[in-house]
């Protein structure tokens, strides 16, 4: 039961990491990618219809940690105390962005809002990448099951560790450019003109720079936690991510290539979910990881809530999650059908 | 800097009432704009489609900020209230997963169809759009009162071997009494707030002699909205919610009277200052036996007194908690008498010509959003000191790992951000407000 909920969990945080990732790949791109003005009004229509919805995903990702495991909530929440509360401070920057900077037709205003949304999305994307390489790296858990960390101490991924270190610094850096190019392919799909053809070359590059950084990546992971390897090997769920991310990697370069641009976007939610997903399958079943000495670690199995609790949970979960999908579907048919006719009126 | 607990409250205290300024409106109006689509619907009356979508606008603006204030809400159980999300996580964690999962994907599906998709939609699917935006936000309402009802009212749980709580019975956790009042009590107060600002923003227009049919409209919808949102705010809710907290709370209820002794024929207090260091009740008017009868049905019934509780259990801000009680009881009196008074005025066939009451009705608005603040200072201030009431402690529940001093950095970064996007907010409803329900069209 635990274990379904780990998984549930995964599933929860890559949906938002896709979703989310083509709000925070765009809104980090927009200021290079659209000039200002109508350029970047087409950037934000792109995203801004759904971009709580995207959030949403978040919001219910911690839902389900609290539900299912509560003590790796207050654990890392409160461990992560500083880099959370930035993190919430740039999603309160970036949707403010998003929200209002299209209230007034002003373009002082707009050009406000158009960098708070940029940097807003950047510093996101660092430091959800930051907290992905902690989640491999470990944390320095206390014999009580808590830690506190600071945002950086001596660099080093083992001991008394900071938030950043040169993994986390480098798993931060990876996941910038891995946004942006998911951004990037999601904006050649959906922007046209100027903006389709800038998005284009950044995605033309920033996928050259995925594919350089993804082995430099997956050699320090291997020197941080060589036992994630070891394991990774015999858990048949680990292949399929990584077919995953190959047939995602394909799809994105002939997608771009002979300009379907749809299938590259969806080749790129593949990879970062195959990514993700590899990683899922590798820390299993171990939440959070300890770097001190003598540290326990919090797993699936001692961090769960009661069987009951659970139980009940796994009723009403993927009842919630069809629905979710079906007011996305529903939306979006909305949208699609109407669109087609508009624009066969305007021919 | 002492009490590391006194930081986490201010903090949670602060942005949770800044955050409920903007679900209180979101909630109150939503209603109203599904309302005007149902009737521009069926009678073809463009009038209402203008209102629905000037109202949408200002509807979307209020639910972005409520989103990215809500975010922070979330997360602080886990980085302020670790100790809190250890014990209870297993009971409370089912319904704030729920509101995601059930009520913000709901609504935060349709928001955005509700506000830029009137044209791509058409009339029906846009009407249904409202509905979806209406009922999420209403739902995710319910699971936050189911939450807090736990902790006034704990319900379905049982208590593991490692002294944490795990649900016991889901039935009994969802359907807790307590959760229904409260539930009933919070959504007709947010409809107050909603319908006061409907009917402020008609008394302007009505005033300033501009968008004459549309102000028209807001001030008629406005002001018979709050007229019964304003009685079925005090009755049956709240009159139900104050029974509530007679039966299982009687400490906070005597600390919400400032009644310090014990004994039979027990008054309402209307005014007075509680004296907690002399225990006792200065300068109060009062009527004899109206609160023995309010709690418990008949004149003589017994109502307990601090006197009747260990002092450590005593709720730790009796003063605040007394007066936000009455600030709230009395605001919301006043609200009836202000609303029959507009209506006695439609009757009349006055309500747009009379510029004193249209005066009123425009400078009111303000006051639900403080008698809702009360509400809810009294309701989680008469909880003290417990944080799941009388089963686990609030400075139990802190995260030891976080220093006052970061919770103050936290705090004061909190205060600058939420000044600022405070101002934005002002600044947009203002322009909206003042470009009027025309500039809408588009």
């Amino acid at each position: 039961m635990a274990d379904l909920w780990y998984a549930i969990l995964c599933v929860m945080l890559v949906g938002f990491a896709v979703l989310d990732g083509f709000t925070i790949g765009a809104g980090a791109l927009h200021l290079l990618a659209a000039r200002p003005g109508a350029e970047r009004r087409e950037v934000v229509a792109a995203i801004g219809p759904l971009w709580s919805w995207h959030e949403v995903w978040l919001i219910a990702a911690g839902g389900v940690l609290f539900v299912a495991f509560p003590k790796v909530l207050a654990a890392s929440f409160a461990g992560y105390y500083l880099a959370l509360m930035m993190l919430l401070w740039c999603l309160i920057l970036r949707g403010m962005a998003l929200e209002v900077g299209g209230h007034v037709d002003d373009p002082m205003w707009r050009t406000f809002w158009d960098a708070v949304l940029g940097l807003s999305s950047v510093v996101l994307a660092i430091l959800l990448g930051a907290a992905l390489g902690n989640v491999v790296r470990g944390v320095p858990l206390g014999p009580d099951g808590s830690f506190s960390m600071a945002l950086f101490s001596n660099f080093r991924t083992t001991g008394n560790v900071g938030l950043l270190d040169w993994y986390t610094l480098s798993t931060a850096v990876f996941t910038l450019v891995a946004l942006s190019a998911h951004g990037a392919t999601y904006l050649a799909y959906r922007a046209t003109g100027a903006v389709h053809e800038r998005s284009v070359t950044f995605a033309r590059a920033l996928w050259a720079g995925v594919g350089a950084l993804l082995p430099v990546i997956t050699i320090e992971s291997w020197v941080v936690r060589p036992d994630l390897f070891i394991g990774m090997a015999g858990r048949p769920l680990a292949w399929v991510a990584i077919l995953l991310v190959i047939g995602g990697t394909a799809a994105v370069f002939t997608g771009i290539r002979t300009g379907a641009f749809g299938r590259a976007t969806a080749g790129s939610a593949a990879f970062l979910a195959g990514l993700l997903g590899a990683a899922a399958v590798s820390v299993y079943p171990v939440l959070l990881y300890p770097t001190l000495p003598g540290g326990e670690a919090l797993t699936v199995e001692n961090a769960s809530s009661g069987r009951y609790g659970l139980g009940v949970a796994i009723f009403w979960w993927p009842v919630a999650m069809a629905a979710t999908l079906l007011y996305a579907w529903v939306v979006i048919r909305w949208y699609r059908g109407a669109g087609s006719r508009e624009q066969g009126a305007g021919r | 800097m002492e009490d590391p607990a006194f930081w986490h409250r201010l903090q949670f205290a602060f942005t949770i009432t800044y955050h409920y300024l903007f679900p209180q409106l979101t909630m109150g109006l939503a209603p109203l704009i599904v309302a005007w689509k149902w009737r521009g619907l069926k009678t073809g009356n463009p009038q209402y489609n203008d209102a629905a979508r000037f109202w949408a606008r200002i509807l979307g603006l209020t639910y972005a900020l409520g989103v990215v204030t809500g975010v922070p809400m979330e997360f602080q159980f886990g980085t302020n209230w670790a100790g809190f999300s250890r014990y209870a996580g297993g009971v409370i964690g089912q319904t704030l997963a729920m509101e995601g999962m059930f009520a913000f994907f709901l609504e935060s599906a349709f928001i955005g169809a509700l506000i830029y998709g009137e044209k791509k939609l058409g009339p029906r699917n846009h009407f249904l759009a409202s509905i979806g935006v209406a009922v999420g936000s209403w739902l995710s309402g319910y699971f936050i009162l189911t939450t807090n009802a736990f902790m006034q009212y704990p319900a379905g749980f049982a208590v593991g071997d490692d002294g944490a709580l795990r649900l016991e019975n889901v039935r009994a956790y969802l359907l807790n009494p307590w959760a229904w009042i409260q539930f009933a009590h919070n959504q007709v107060a947010a409809l107050v707030t909603g319908s006061f600002v409907v009917a402020a923003v008609g008394a302007f227009y009505t005033l300033r002699g501009v968008h004459r049919e549309q102000g028209g409209l807001y001030l008629r919808w406005g002001t018979t909205v709050a007229l019964v949102a304003s009685l079925l705010v005090a009755f049956p809710t709240g009159d139900q919610q104050a029974k509530m907290v007679a039966r299982h709370q009687e400490v906070s209820l005597a600390a919400m009277e400032g009644r310090f002794e014990s004994g039979p024929m027990a008054p309402i207090t209307l005014i007075g200052q509680p004296n907690v260091a002399e225990k006792r009740l200065d300068n109060p008017i009062k009527l004899p036996g109206v609160l023995s009868f309010l709690a418990y049905g008949t004149f003589h019934s017994n109502v307990r007194g601090l006197d009747a509780f260990p002092q450590d259990v005593w709720p730790t801000d009796i003063p605040l908690l007394y007066y936000s009680f009455h600030v709230m009881a009395g605001l919301g009196s006043l609200f009836g008498l202000l609303m029959g008074l507009a209506f006695l005025q439609r009757l009349r066939g006055r309500l747009e010509t009379s510029r004193p009451l249209l005066w009123a009705l425009m400078l009111a608005f303000p006051f639900p959003y403080i008698a809702n603040t009360a509400g809810w200072l009294t309701a989680e201030l008469g909880r003290q000191p417990w944080l799941v009431f009388g089963l686990f402690r609030t400075e139990n529940g802190i995260s030891t790992v976080v220093s006052p001093g970061t919770t103050l950095f936290t705090l004061i970064g909190f205060a600058g951000l939420y000044l600022v996007m405070g101002l934005v907010y002002l600044y947009l409803i203002g322009r909206e407000i003042s470009q009027g329900p025309e500039a809408a069209h588009g």
